[in-house]
Formats: C-alpha cells, structure tokens, sequence
C-alpha cells in the first residue's frame, strides 16, 4: 500500500481525474472530500462490502424455492399493522 | 427459453453489481403467475467462461415496504440520466429463504432503472438505515 502524509486542505490525485482531499482532522476522524467524473462511483468500504455480501447471498436461489416463493402475497394491511 | 428472452427488454448495468462487477446485461422475467408479486432479474453475460451468470429474484419495494422511500444520490440519478422520480423504476433484490415467508429484501441498495433507456444500476443508501436484509412479512 502505499503511504503519503498529507495536511488539512492538501489533496491526492488518483489518475486525472480523481483528487481526494483531506478538510479536517478531528482527533480520531477524518473528513475526506473526493472529486470524480460520474462515472467513478465512491463509497464507504462497509457498506458497499455489505451490499457485496448481500448480493452473493441472494443470488440464484435454488429452483425449489422459488416456486415456493411465487405463491408468497404481499400482507395486507391488516396484517401489517395488527 | 432463448427465443422468449430475445423479446425481453435489455436492463444495462454499466457498473455491474457490488460482487458481480462483470455481468452488466439482465433481462427481467416473471416468476410464477401474473398475481406473483416477483420478478427474476436474470443476467445474460456469463461471470466465467461457460457457466451461467447469476439471477436475482426482486419485487416492486411498495408491495412489501410501503414506507419506503429512498433517496437516489445525485450522481446514481445522473448516471442514469434520470430526470424526475417517474422516470425510475424502482425493484429490491430478495434473498429467498426456507421458509420461503422467512425471505429478506435488500432495502440498501434498491435496483434504480431508467424505465426509457433500460439503463440501471444498484444505488447504495449509506446512512439512510436500511437494511439488506429486511423481512418481507412481518413477524408475528
């Protein structure tokens, strides 16, 4: 990995067209601005490692269960809100 | 099976998925009858060589969660060239389960599509306290 030490308002350019600037450094947290064309997309490692996680889970179930799955309604609003 | 697909709309996917960042083309199928309240969102491209790309069974989120209203980022809506909220479609991937009434939706990064151009990508909600795996009927 590699390993620069920047201040407050100082920026990294990743390519040509990415720049990550740090804007503040409050004790153990750090506020990161980052500029990149659209068609980068930026966002926090956790929840896109989730979102990851969550559609390797999900992905094609077993046939069995989806015809089990294609009688399943909607509740109706009665049992929604007993 | 073929032929039915080839009258299918094209989804495109220009970013994939998170954790399936190759298959980009899907076709949206309906599981089951036309009362069945899913749909299988299944891909074309294959994710290695000659295996099969993976599916996904989704459903309309205001059949299940008619509370929710997520917020599309700016830059998804722009990616997507969405213009107003009528111009989106909006679909959430089911993680089937057994019991199939045990089954989950992913409410944090709901299937954004552009219902003209059939382009389409997963949004991420970060902060907005959905959840991926949110019960589709509510326990008792």
């Amino acid at each position: 990995m590699l390993v620069l030490t920047r201040r407050a308002n100082q920026s990294i350019m990743i390519g040509a067209d990415v720049v990550v600037t740090v804007l503040e450094v409050r004790g153990d947290q750090v506020r990161i601005g980052i500029d990149a064309p659209r068609s980068i997309s930026v966002h926090r490692e956790e929840v896109f490692r989730e979102l990851e996680a969550a559609n390797r889970a999900a992905a094609s179930p077993a046939s069995g269960a989806l015809e089990g799955l294609a009688a399943l309604r909607p509740p109706t609003e009665r049992e929604r809100r007993p | 099976m073929s032929q039915v697909e080839e009258q299918l709309p094209e989804l495109h996917f220009a970013g994939g998925l998170p954790g399936f960042p190759d298959v980009r083309r899907f076709v949206l199928v309906r599981l089951g009858d036309e009362l069945s309240p899913f749909s299988v969102l299944r891909s074309l491209d294959g994710n290695t060589g000659d295996s099969a790309g993976p599916e996904f069974v989704v459903t309309h989120p205001a059949l299940f969660f008619p509370d929710y209203e997520p917020e599309i980022d700016d830059d998804t809506a722009g990616r997507l060239e969405l213009e107003s909220a009528d111009d989106a479609l909006l679909l959430v991937i089911v993680t089937v389960a057994d019991p199939v009434a045990a089954s989950t939706a992913n409410l944090l990064g709901p299937i954004v599509v552009n219902r003209h151009t059939r382009a389409a990508a997963q949004a991420v909600l970060g902060n907005s306290g959905y959840a991926t795996r949110e019960a589709l009927v509510p326990h008792r």
